[in-house]
């Protein structure tokens, strides 16, 4: 086990590199993905389209056939030795040429190209995603170490604990560790969350008694409430009260210093330093296999259909990278700097000329988008296919009121 | 719809004459206190809202040469033996977002007839200007002639026309409150405030839940809903609340995790108000360029098809049909339209802090998988 920035702590090979699976998913067309005990990512590169999203016929052929690689050339297989034993919910399975593979909860395991280093979650993550997203692949993590009635969500923010209702949780500061001091109109506000009788610590989770026989949940020493005006699941609109705040297994890493925080009609969403909304582009092409298009190394046709018509310079002006200054270096896994040759989208070679230092996000740059007037304008987000799910932008948002914090 | 709109044209007609009848008596006084509104102060949320497309039965009269093709049909007469995504699929979604490329030709049918559901917003009768329903001539709806043949837009089967209608309600985002101050009386009363803000809480409904009731609570969003907050001034004259023209950012989130809005210049409120409900139109010139965007952006190719909407084919008619806010070179920027609205009282809480009797926790996601 490996622990990560975004999907805390992830289940990795013998070399520390995260495993991943690939659901089983219905897309609108059709089902892909691995079923349970079977994998059908193959050697062989997919070549044309498979129709699982509409109005697209299936049997398009594939952009830049010369370069695709197959499934298994991005998402390589966690093969097993023959002598390799079912362990718990680790079992094997046998792929279609023989060779054996490790299973997790019956989901096959997959490492990721994209990954360098142990504890890299560059091919994907837990995070959820609305609607007509792809048939993405996902982290295989360890069940969280939290207790009954709790859960635990990947946001932008962090790794936010919940309900497991997915209401937010939330502790005071004017609380002491292991101590409440919410009186009986606090609580009309601020509901403790009371542990059954049968509850007993374990780790970072402990139980105080807020009267005779009332047991309250604590985490990490901070005593543990929900917030009756949350009007949003996994809200942080109790975070708005002064002195209190959501809890956090884990934080995100920092975005690069120099960018902003702006409020949106939706919530609020990371920026520029001038104020320019953030956005993140997402892909993945129409094949069975779901192979991602998002990249720097990825087919940029995908990418300049919607950000220009097909136009390099006018992606150029209508969503600009955000460009990094000469001094300004990678400040996690999660936030890097990479140089692009801004005329095809793909990662520029040593040392070339006109290349553009632009910050990126799980290492596909992020971009700004012309029509937004204002710190605080969200104009480009949804653009592209599937309201931007599967070829197109999103805003970065850090919190969303009206959507369950999903966006 | 337009079932509706006759009877309201009926009901006002006889409310005008029972008040004639009873002017200048005590009687008449006495009811028109008795629906003034405590503190002159009375609000309202949103609970529909739809393009308003004027619709007879089989669509003859408006759409006489027939509904438009979508996505789905100019694919196939384009690429009838399928090719590469970038010179099929991709160039259709690039053509969509930069319409101005428009490289293809498909016949696009207009709404036609006299007939239009809306406001007289120039107060003016031009040569393209539609006739109610009740009669009133000069009605500008230039986007019901752009959008009226597209099933789409058609209630009650079409998708968008259907969906939009109900995310007024279920999206917490789309949470539009009207709040009237100064309000001597919900008859008559010639000199009226009307602010629209965005709600923060669901709306109350009946044991059933389908049916939403008068009587709940809403905070107002003056942090993220900052931008929906507009000040209008206005009138009643018979029950019809009437605005004058302004500027307005209208919420207009789709699906889930689509949030959007509408720039809609000089709008104005035309709707018949009683003390638990309003219904009418909410009329203004949608900005071109915006309207056309917030489409694209929520309603994907994919939906698109389930309604006969091409957006490039769409985009060249609404610039073509423009009749509002010309910029420097004489281009019209703006197309005249109209929304059919239904509202129900709620008590706006503008301290944040009350704990109201709406609110209350809920599913955000109750339309999941839509």
């Amino acid at each position: 086990m490996e622990s990560s920035e975004l999907d805390g702590p992830v289940f990795a090979d013998a070399r520390g590199m995260t495993l991943y699976y690939w659901p089983y998913t219905t897309m609108r067309n059709g089902i892909t993905g691995d079923p349970k005990n079977a994998s059908v990512c193959t050697d062989t590169p997919t070549t044309k389209t498979a129709g699982l999203m509409s109005p697209y016929p299936p049997g398009l052929v594939l952009p830049e056939l010369d370069k695709r690689q197959s499934c298994t050339a991005v998402w390589p297989p966690a093969l097993a030795d023959d002598n390799a034993k079912p362990v718990g919910a680790f079992t094997i399975i046998t792929r279609t040429d023989g060779k054996k593979q490790w299973a997790y909860d019956g989901h096959a395991l997959y490492t990721s190209v994209l990954d360098q280093r142990p504890g890299d979650v560059m091919g994907a993550t837990t995070r959820r995603s609305f609607g007509d997203g792809p048939a993405a692949r996902e982290v295989a993590t360890p069940p969280p170490a939290i207790p009954p009635g709790f859960a635990i969500a990947t946001t932008a923010t962090g790794r936010q604990l919940l309900t497991d209702k997915r209401y937010s949780v939330y502790a005071s500061t004017q609380d002491g560790p292991g101590k409440s001091n919410c009186d009986a109109a606090c609580t009309r506000t601020w509901a403790p969350i009371i542990a059954p009788e049968s509850a007993r610590p374990q780790g970072d989770w402990s139980i105080l008694e807020r009267s005779p026989g009332i047991r309250q949940w604590a985490f990490r020493q901070q005593p543990l409430y929900t917030y009756v005006l949350d009007s949003s699941l996994a809200s942080q609109q109790g975070s708005d009260v002064s002195g209190w705040h959501n809890v956090y297994t884990q934080q995100a890493p920092l975005p690069p210093r120099g960018f902003t925080v702006q409020d949106s009609t939706t919530g609020v969403v990371l920026a520029d330093g001038n104020g320019r909304t953030l956005y993140v582009y997402n892909c993945a092409d129409d094949s069975y296999d779901q192979l991602n298009c998002n990249l720097p190394d990825s087919p940029q046709a995908y990418r300049l259909a919607i950000c220009g018509g097909g136009k390099v310079e006018r992606c150029l002006h209508d969503w600009p990278y955000v460009v990094a200054t000469a001094d300004e270096r990678s400040t996690s896994r999660t936030w890097s700097v990479v140089e692009i040759d801004p005329q095809t989208g793909h990662l520029a070679t040593p040392g070339q000329a006109g290349a553009q230092r632009v910050w990126a996000y799980r290492g596909s740059p992020v971009y700004t988008y012309v029509g937004d007037a204002r710190p605080g304008d969200i104009n480009g987000n949804g653009n592209g296919e599937f309201g931007g799910s599967r070829n197109g932008f999103k805003a970065f948002f850090l919190r969303d009121d009206f959507f369950g914090n999903n966006l | 719809m337009q079932h509706q709109f006759q009877r309201q044209a009926r009901i006002r007609a006889v409310r005008v004459l029972c008040a004639a009848m009873v002017l200048g008596t005590a009687a008449g006084a006495a009811a028109a206190d008795a629906i003034a509104p405590k503190d002159g102060k009375i609000g309202f949320a949103l609970t529909g809202a739809r393009w308003a497309i004027y619709q007879t039965d089989n669509g003859k009269e408006e759409c006489p040469q027939g509904f438009n093709e979508g996505p789905r049909e100019q694919f196939k007469a384009l690429f009838p033996n399928g090719g590469t995504v970038e010179a099929t699929q991709l160039r259709r979604e690039g053509l969509a977002r930069y319409p101005q490329d428009r490289e293809d030709k498909f016949p696009y049918r207009e709404a036609a007839g006299k007939t239009a559901i809306g406001l007289n917003l120039d107060d003016k009768v031009g040569p393209n200007d539609f006739t109610s329903q009740a009669g009133a001539s000069g009605i500008d709806n230039q986007l019901f002639r752009a959008i009226g043949c597209t099933r789409l837009f058609r209630a009650p089967d079409g998708t968008f026309a259907h969906f939009t209608n109900m995310w007024v309600r279920e999206l917490g985002f789309n949470r539009i409150l009207i709040e009237l101050t100064g309000v001597d009386s919900l008859v008559n009363d010639d000199a009226v405030s009307v602010s629209l803000y965005r709600g923060l809480d669901r709306l109350m409904t009946d044991a059933t839940g389908a049916n939403i009731m008068p009587g709940g609570s809403n905070r107002v969003d003056e942090r993220f809903g900052a931008k929906f907050i507009h000040h209008l001034k206005g009138k009643i004259v018979d029950g019809v609340l009437t605005t004058q023209p302004a500027d307005v950012y209208w919420p207009w989130a789709v699906f889930l995790g689509r949030p959007g809005a509408y720039t809609i210049r000089g709008l104005r409120f035309d709707v018949k108000l009683d003390s638990q409900k309003g219904e009418g139109l909410v009329g203004g010139y949608a900005d071109v360029d915006s309207w056309y965007e917030q489409l694209v952006r929520s309603w994907s190719t994919h939906h698109s098809s389930y309604g006969g909407l091409s957006q490039p084919s769409l985009y060249p008619v609404l610039r073509r049909l423009a009749d509002g806010y010309p910029d420097e070179s004489g281009a019209m920027t703006a197309i005249s339209s109209a929304l059919t609205v239904q509202m129900v009282q709620v008590f706006i809480q503008h301290d944040a802090d009350v704990v109201t009797a709406a609110q209350g926790r809920h599913s955000p996601n109750k339309s999941d998988g839509l």
